[in-house]
């Protein structure tokens, strides 16, 4: 296999990167169409761009009209409301409003009233949705898939490249991943875990063919205020910061499974009821809580991960 | 790896697979992308037979030089052509029969040293690709002086949804014809037939992402003329069906970057030969090359008809060493090194067999045989 080609590029707000092994040396049409493939995602389900359909079915909200929707979008709200469901509530994708009161980057803590005054807004199972159409049906009401259109477009970059016959291919978005195939010389794909206190080291280190890897953490984005760490992963019922684990990795066969199970496992509200989803949930995980001690089968079990630097 | 039977991992697999991304796509088994091809020399050589286990002719035994030239190319998008042709010089002598020596022993009467073959073989293999397997149609014409053989065969890989399980699958049929050369040796027989039916069967399942195992399940049947026409004493049943059952594991191992495979396989036939073969091979990854030593031990039971010293008074009878009780042991090793476009391959192994090796009884049968195999081969990728 003498070539390896390495592309990093920018997309969905954060660093991309993808490796393919080939025969031949790679055509630089599916370079751009892996872009092409991921923008087209971001074009429609980013809440930045005001001509994102995403940004249309917020801007209709309590209107009486559905917006109309394609059988892609539709199948993304069969599967947000089968989260919904099988995470009791935990993860609902109305609960992006919050941000309107949570904001990461002022650093000070909302006052009570102003997020108990969005909770009204949160209600996923009121959203009215079919094959062909999406209505939210209160002013105000918004839809963010920001938990899970990341990984959803690794999904959809792999299958690019499967369908362009790329065979060995590592497909990483931010931290969520995606091995298609073995490496050229039919090795595994070698993956580490970035420790969440410390980026420049890992927490485990994994072998990877044909599998994803999903990774969920509050060092994406959080705010400390008086020593206390406010994670952005906000509590859809009650509207506040959970503090449960600070990191959770989950493995499967498609990213956007693993990553709402890592997700969800991020929403919990303590660190006992987030590694028990974990231990629920069927697949690989690892996790680190609070006291950065590594968690679960993919992790180093009963060592304390040191925080480096 | 993933578990099946949880509900809630089910629920939200179902949902997902629903979306068009996840559906599965096509030609993932897919055609070669480029031709290539190959030629590889091999040279064999058995071990002289020690003097005092010859009662006549020469202690020399066969000597075979091998050429092979083997090409592959896509034809059309789902469609691959493959064309192989062997070309094989054999001489030395061989065994024609064992007798009775002054003190009692056991000892070989050779056939001289003039046999002299040449054998020639043309074979092509067509296959077409679907989205989750392929299938192929294979067609083979082997030429000697002494032997023509015609075969057909279709095989075919089945892969799962998610590629985690491929089931495969072959049948085939060969048509002989054997016409002995009255030369050196008087032969019994002027124009004989055979043929043979075989289908195989396999599974090979991901165990995990460093692991895999293969099973798989043969049987074959011959009938026709079945004995050696060179042997002086040789008449089997004209019958014989074989059944086979293997098992593989492989194993990658990263930090040696390294990959171990072991293998197993059980035979029994109803001239009631069993064996047992084992081998290990260790996959070394050194950069562009790769080194692979191995070791190989193999035993068999002897046929029910097979006497050190053949007894033509009873219905079958034979003295051929291949049907008498052994352990043979090979050690092994070849180097691959790959540049560009190229790709060198130089092995060698010594192989060495000893009725005492063997895990059943039975008699020594005094021509054993050892032997050396040294390889050279140089394929090309077109690009």
């Amino acid at each position: 296999m003498p070539f390896r080609t390495e592309h990093r590029f920018k997309a969905m707000g954060g660093p991309c990167t993808v490796f393919i092994d080939s025969h031949t040396p790679l055509h630089t049409s599916v370079l751009l169409g892996l872009e092409a493939e991921i923008g087209r995602l971001e074009q429609k389900y980013s809440r930045y761009r005001t001509d994102s359909l995403l940004s249309t079915i917020n801007a209709a909200a309590g209107q009486p009209a559905p917006i109309a929707i394609d059988p892609e979008t539709a199948g993304l709200c069969a599967y947000l409301d089968q989260l919904y469901q099988q995470s009791r509530g935990r993860f609902d994708a109305t609960s992006g409003i919050l941000r309107r009161a949570w904001d990461f980057r002022s650093g000070t803590v909302p006052a009570a009233s102003a997020v108990e005054a969005l909770l009204p807004l949160i209600d996923w199972p009121s959203v009215e949705w079919d094959d062909h159409g999406i209505r939210l049906p209160r002013p105000g009401m918004e839809l963010d898939l920001g938990g899970l259109v990341k990984e959803y477009a690794v999904d959809c970059g792999i299958r690019y490249l499967a369908e362009q016959g790329v065979q060995h291919a590592l497909l990483d978005m931010a931290g969520d991943l995606a091995a298609l195939g073995p490496q050229g010389d039919g090795l595994p794909w070698s993956v580490a875990i970035t420790h969440p206190r410390s980026p420049g080291s890992s927490c485990a280190t994994l072998p990877m063919t044909n599998l994803r890897l999903a990774s969920s953490g509050d060092y994406e984005r959080c705010m400390i205020i008086d020593g206390v760490r406010y994670s952005h992963h906000l509590n859809p019922t009650t509207g506040l910061p959970v503090r449960g684990l600070i990191a959770a990795s989950v493995q499967g066969e498609q990213c956007m499974v693993a990553g709402s199970v890592a997700t969800v496992a991020m929403l919990a509200p303590d660190r006992e009821s987030a590694l028990t989803w974990l231990r629920e949930s069927g697949l690989p995980w690892c996790a680190v809580d609070s006291e950065l001690q590594v968690h679960g089968p993919l992790g180093t079990p009963d060592t304390r991960a040191s925080a480096g630097k | 790896m993933r578990d099946t039977d949880n509900p809630r991992l089910l629920a939200l697999t179902s949902s997902a697979l629903l979306l068009p991304a996840y559906t599965p796509v096509a030609n993932a088994d897919a055609p070669p992308e480029v031709a290539e091809a190959g030629i590889r020399y091999s040279k064999y050589q058995e071990d002289d037979l020690s003097r005092n286990k010859v009662i006549l002719g020469s202690n020399e035994r066969y000597d075979i030089d091998i050429y092979q030239a083997h090409l592959l190319t896509p034809i059309a998008d789902d469609w691959s052509f493959a064309l192989d042709v062997q070309r094989e010089h054999m001489s030395g002598a061989s065994p024609w029969f064992v007798g009775e020596t002054a003190d009692g022993g056991a000892a070989v009467f050779m056939s001289g040293a003039s046999i002299s073959d040449t054998r020639t073989y043309v074979g092509t293999t067509t296959r077409y690709y679907m989205p989750r397997g392929n299938a192929g149609l294979q067609l083979g014409y082997s030429d000697e002086d002494d032997y023509r053989s015609k075969s057909i065969g279709l095989d075919g890989a089945w892969n799962n949804s998610d590629n985690s399980r491929t089931w495969s699958g072959a049948v085939s049929y060969a048509d002989d014809d054997i016409s002995p050369t009255q030369g050196t040796i008087p032969t019994n027989v002027e124009d004989e037939q055979k043929d043979t039916a075989s289908a195989w069967f396999g599974m090979t399942q991901i165990l995990s992402q460093t692991a895999l195992v293969r099973l798989g399940l043969s049987y074959s049947v011959s009938n026709g003329y079945l004995s050696d026409p060179y042997k002086l004493l040789d008449q089997r049943p004209d019958r014989r069906s074989r059944t086979t059952a293997s098992a593989s594991w492989r194993k990658f191992l990263i930090a040696p970057d390294a990959a171990l495979h072991i293998d197993y396989r059980y035979y029994s036939d109803n001239w009631d030969i069993d064996s047992h073969t084992l081998r290990g091979e260790w996959h070394q990854t050194l950069g562009r090359f790769s080194l692979v030593p191995y070791v190989r031990y193999y035993s068999q039971s002897e046929a029910d008809f097979f006497s050190v010293i053949a007894d033509p008074a009873q219905r079958y009878f034979s003295d051929d060493y291949r049907l008498s009780s052994f352990g043979a042991v090979t050690l092994g090793a070849r180097l691959v090194a790959s540049m560009n476009n190229w790709r060198v391959t130089v092995a060698g192994e010594r192989y060495r067999s000893d009725n005492s090796w063997s895990l059943y009884g039975g008699e020594e049968a005094p021509a054993l045989v050892d032997f050396w195999r040294a390889t050279l081969a140089l394929d090309y990728r077109f690009e």
